[in-house]
């Protein structure tokens, strides 16, 4: 069976009394793009630092198609960084920093010449070579930062935050661009951000980190539909979380006393406080109690028109709040803020996720 | 993890910071080294100038408290406040008016300004000197010659303290202060000079620090009896080098630092340390 | 800048707000620098200053083989200082600049410190170390180097060593200043892409950091060749430089012709250095 083409196992860095990763295990296979996805102080950033070579790991190994790299510093890893501020080298025109790796690679001139050419082709920056970093606009920057890292076909490209600079509708495109010429070239990619829409968009994979740990890692709809944790599930999109009790293997007991029968993964033992997790776009606001699936009793709140969609805003009994999104079918609101509805959704669109909710949380 | 490999783990990564801490307590023990051995030569017990110091005495800092010391330290003392407080006080006119105006001769004036910076002291104390001479002020020579050339050489680092303090003013305030009723002198007392508070009390602490400091100029103005503390040890050294000499260096290193780390507990230098070294 | 106020307001002249400072300035600093130039072209006779043009003093100066080794070693002076500035302190900024120590504040203000200290009493801390009884004698003889003593000063290379460690903290300074703007990412982009740290260096972080690096070098430069009590301490009569020769020929010699001249030719270097560093400060900034 062939290496992977990135490995970390137990990977771990402490500055001190703090800890920045806890305790990493991830395995990247050839050609996927992989997102390590998370608030800022995640470790992400870290991770990325470490792979890269930038910082010595404290605890762990790195494996590089097979080949153990923790001991090497950053100039013999085979490796491509797109930073987030680009740190293009200003005293050199595009062309020569995209000719730099190149040039640390000591690959003949022509074939430089040659080879940076196809790389700014690439990016769409065809005949930009001799401009100046000062010269060129974000995006552009943006671009042949990319070009610089690819043009020496490394094993795994390392994208820090690269979009974050860039205003949104760049963002937009930047983001289809760079998964096209991932898709294209094959290259192992790790991309870095906490911009959950880009990881879903873009990725393979998303690992989802917090506190320097991995708290999830899966397919973007298998993040997003099967959330793990209470973390992933609310970091990722919009969950209503409600607090539940479990009773039997099939039951649940709400906050508010109702039993809903619901059927029990089988990790979760009884007696163990639950959220039930039901997406926004998953649950319903109707008059009458459903015969089936999740029902609880509430009132509307607050309605937002936001133009492709409603909101309501519903305070439950049992003091929590509910959040329903609805299509907008161009008919008016059916609800209005003080009416007395229950808040719906199938057995189907309900996940039960370990750990309840602290008491008083707003 | 092996030994060997978190040595060649350490070596491959942290090792370059490790050679360069290295070089640079060198560079330090370099640097500060010359200053601690003066010191600790003047704990000597001996007449001479022993390093490491032989048997330990206080008798050469008590000599350094004697009057042959104390005059002319008190004589910089004084004549580095004097220098503080006039070279600041011209200089605030001179950074008010360049940050504030455009006129012709703006440039002359600005280049005016930093010249005394860019001459080597020693010229401008020798042409002070033949100034003097040629208008006949004699007498004039020892402190009033010393201020003179002292405030010359001292004004630019306060006018460039000043300019960095009134950089820092948010660009309306004294519109805002004028849409509220405030005169010109009103809002150049109750809202400029607040705030370049900072900017003048640094100028005054460099200015103080280089008059208190200088030898070049000094050697060329100076009189018997109205000698800067720098000059003297100047004179003492070519005799010999008692460990008294050595005390009494120590004390002229304790005022700048003293004064400085008072002034940065109250007001803070650091913005200004960048800002006043830069050169053109 | 408030622009706007000062034309809508009926302005104080700017020029009566500056007359004072600007006046003492050129009164007591123009004026000094007119009168030795004028002093360097006239003739001197028994110690007086006569009213006699002369190219004289300049001829003197610029022929004479002492004078001339005066220059010379002035001018060796202040390129060794320079460049041992340089070497050491190119690293102690980088250090300082890059440290993520806790106590970075407080290792600035000791590379800086001995600023604060006048030039006599740093360079009395080199006289015990240098001189034929003092310490480096006292080390090498103990640790067997040398057979006998030897006498370190007074000294070209005394002065050398006294006026780089006066003068470090200045090319210290400068070059912060210049690699403080410099994105550590640059850095680490370089090793990215297979620079190990001599090449990053070489090709990255040198190119970035030349004008603080030049203008550190000239600084230092322009200091050391007109430095006076290091070279006078650590020197002697034997080995002059510029400084002192001026000193001798006003304060001793009472000639004030040649010690203008030689005053001005001073100037005229010191001025020449100072526009090249703007100049490659200029081109530098069109980056």
């Amino acid at each position: 069976m062939p290496e992977p083409a990135l490995r970390l196992t137990g990977l771990e860095k402490h500055y001190g009394a703090t800890t920045a990763v806890a305790g990493i295990d991830l395995t990247v296979g050839h050609g996927e793009f992989v997102t390590l996805l998370g608030p800022s102080g995640c470790g992400k950033t870290t991770t990325l630092a470490l792979i890269a070579g930038f910082v010595p790991p404290s605890a762990g190994e790195i494996y590089l198609k097979g080949r153990s790299v923790a001991d090497l510093p950053a100039f013999r890893r085979d490796i491509g960084v797109v930073f987030q501020d680009y740190a293009l080298f200003p005293h050199m025109t595009a062309g020569e920093n995209v000719a730099f790796g190149l040039r640390m690679r000591k690959v003949a001139p022509v074939d430089i010449a040659r080879r940076v050419g196809e790389a700014l082709d690439l990016v769409q920056l065809k005949g930009l070579g001799e401009r100046r970093p000062l010269q060129l606009s974000g995006g552009q920057r943006q671009r042949v930062a990319l070009a610089r890292a690819l043009v020496i076909n490394p094993t795994v490209l390392l994208l820090d935050e690269p979009l974050s600079n860039l205003d949104l509708k760049l963002r937009e495109e930047m983001r289809v661009e760079i998964v096209s010429i991932q898709r294209r070239l094959g290259i192992t990619t790790v991309f870095v951000t906490h911009d959950q829409g880009e990881a879903l968009v873009m990725s393979d994979r998303v690992a989802v980190m917090n506190a320097g740990r991995i708290e999830q890692i899966g397919r973007p709809a298998d993040i997003y539909e099967r959330p793990a944790t209470r973390f992933v599930a609310e970091f990722i999109g919009r969950m209503n979380l409600f607090a539940g009790t479990v009773t039997d293997a099939r039951s649940v007991r709400t906050a508010s006393g109702v039993e809903i029968s619901l059927p029990v993964p089988r990790e979760i033992p009884v007696g163990a406080n639950v959220s039930i997790a039901v997406r926004p776009e998953r649950a319903r606001v109707t008059s009458e109690r459903t015969a089936r699936g999740l029902a609880l009793a509430g009132t509307v709140r607050q309605v937002f028109y936001l133009g492709a969609t409603r909101e309501y805003r519903v305070d439950l009994e049992g003091g929590e709040r509910g959040l329903v999104e609805t299509p907008n079918d161009g008919s008016d609101a059916r609800f209005a803020s003080g009416d007395t509805v229950w808040l719906t959704a199938s057995f189907d669109d309900c996940r039960l996720i370990e750990g309840g909710i602290p008491r008083g949380r707003p | 993890m092996s030994v060997r490999r978190a040595f060649n783990r350490w070596r491959a990564t942290a090792a370059p910071w490790a050679v360069l801490r290295a070089f640079v307590v060198f560079v330090y023990v370099f640097s500060l080294g010359p200053i601690l051995i003066t010191a600790a030569v003047s704990f000597n017990a001996t007449n001479r100038s022993f390093f490491p110091p032989r048997g330990f005495s206080l008798r050469w800092w008590e000599r350094a408290f004697a009057p042959e010391w104390v005059d002319p330290l008190l004589f910089s003392l004084k004549l580095g406040s004097l220098t503080a407080v006039v070279a600041t006080a011209l200089a605030l006119p001179l950074a008010f008016a360049l940050y504030r105006y455009r006129f012709r001769g703006r440039q002359a004036l600005i280049a005016l300004t930093l010249g005394p910076l860019m001459m080597p002291t020693l010229v401008t104390g020798v042409g002070l000197l033949q100034l003097f001479q040629q208008l006949g002020w004699r007498e004039q020579l020892g402190f009033t010659g010393l201020l003179v050339g002292h405030v010359v050489i001292c004004m630019p680092f306060a006018v460039r303290t000043v300019s960095v303090s009134l950089q820092t003013l948010p660009p309306n305030v004294e519109l805002a202060a004028a849409s509220l009723g405030a005169t010109r002198i009103a809002t150049l007392r109750w809202v400029v000079l607040p705030l370049v508070k900072t900017g003048v009390v640094a100028g005054g602490v460099f200015a103080f620090i280089h008059s208190f400091t200088d030898v070049n100029l000094s050697i060329f103005l100076a009189r018997p009896g109205e000698t800067p503390i720098t000059v003297r040890i100047l004179g003492f050294l070519e005799f010999g080098f008692a460990p008294t000499l050595a005390a009494v260096s120590v004390i002229t290193l304790i005022v700048p630092l003293a004064l400085v780390a008072v002034v940065e507990r109250v007001s803070g230098l650091g913005d200004f340390i960048y800002g006043e070294r830069r050169r053109a | 800048m408030p622009m706007a106020m000062a034309r809508a307001r009926k302005s104080i002249p700017p020029l009566l707000i500056v007359a004072l400072p600007a006046a003492v300035l050129l009164a007591f600093f123009v004026v000094p620098n007119l009168l030795l130039l004028s002093a360097s072209f006239l003739k001197s006779e028994a110690q007086q200053l006569t009213t006699q043009p002369t190219l004289d003093n300049y001829r003197f100066l610029l022929t004479r083989p002492l004078y001339l080794e005066v220059f010379a070693r002035t001018f060796t002076v202040g390129i060794a200082v320079g460049v041992l500035d340089l070497l050491l302190g190119f690293p102690l900024a980088y250090f300082l600049v890059r440290t993520k120590s806790r106590w970075k504040g407080l290792l600035i203000a000791l590379s800086l410190a001995p600023l604060l200290a006048s030039v006599v009493v740093r360079t009395y801390g080199w006289y015990i170390i240098l001189n034929r009884f003092g310490f480096a004698n006292d080390v090498l003889l103990g640790l067997g180097v040398i057979g006998e003593r030897i006498a370190f000063m007074p000294s070209t290379g005394a002065i050398i060593i006294g006026l780089a460690h006066a003068l470090l903290p200045y090319a210290v300074l400068t070059i912060m200043g210049s690699l403080n703007g410099i994105n550590p990412h640059f850095e680490s982009a370089a090793m990215s892409l297979g620079a190990d740290r001599m090449r990053t260096f070489l090709y990255v972080l040198l190119p970035l950091c030349l004008p603080g690096i030049a203008g550190g070098f000239l600084l230092v430069f322009s200091i050391a060749i007109s430095a006076y009590a290091t070279p006078a301490i650590l020197g002697g009569p034997a080995t002059q430089v510029a400084a002192t020769a001026i000193y001798n020929f006003i304060i001793q010699l009472l000639d004030w012709s040649l010690g203008a001249a030689l005053a001005v030719i001073l100037i005229a270097a010191t001025l020449l250095l100072l526009y090249g560093a703007g100049r490659l400060g200029e081109r530098r900034a069109t980056l």
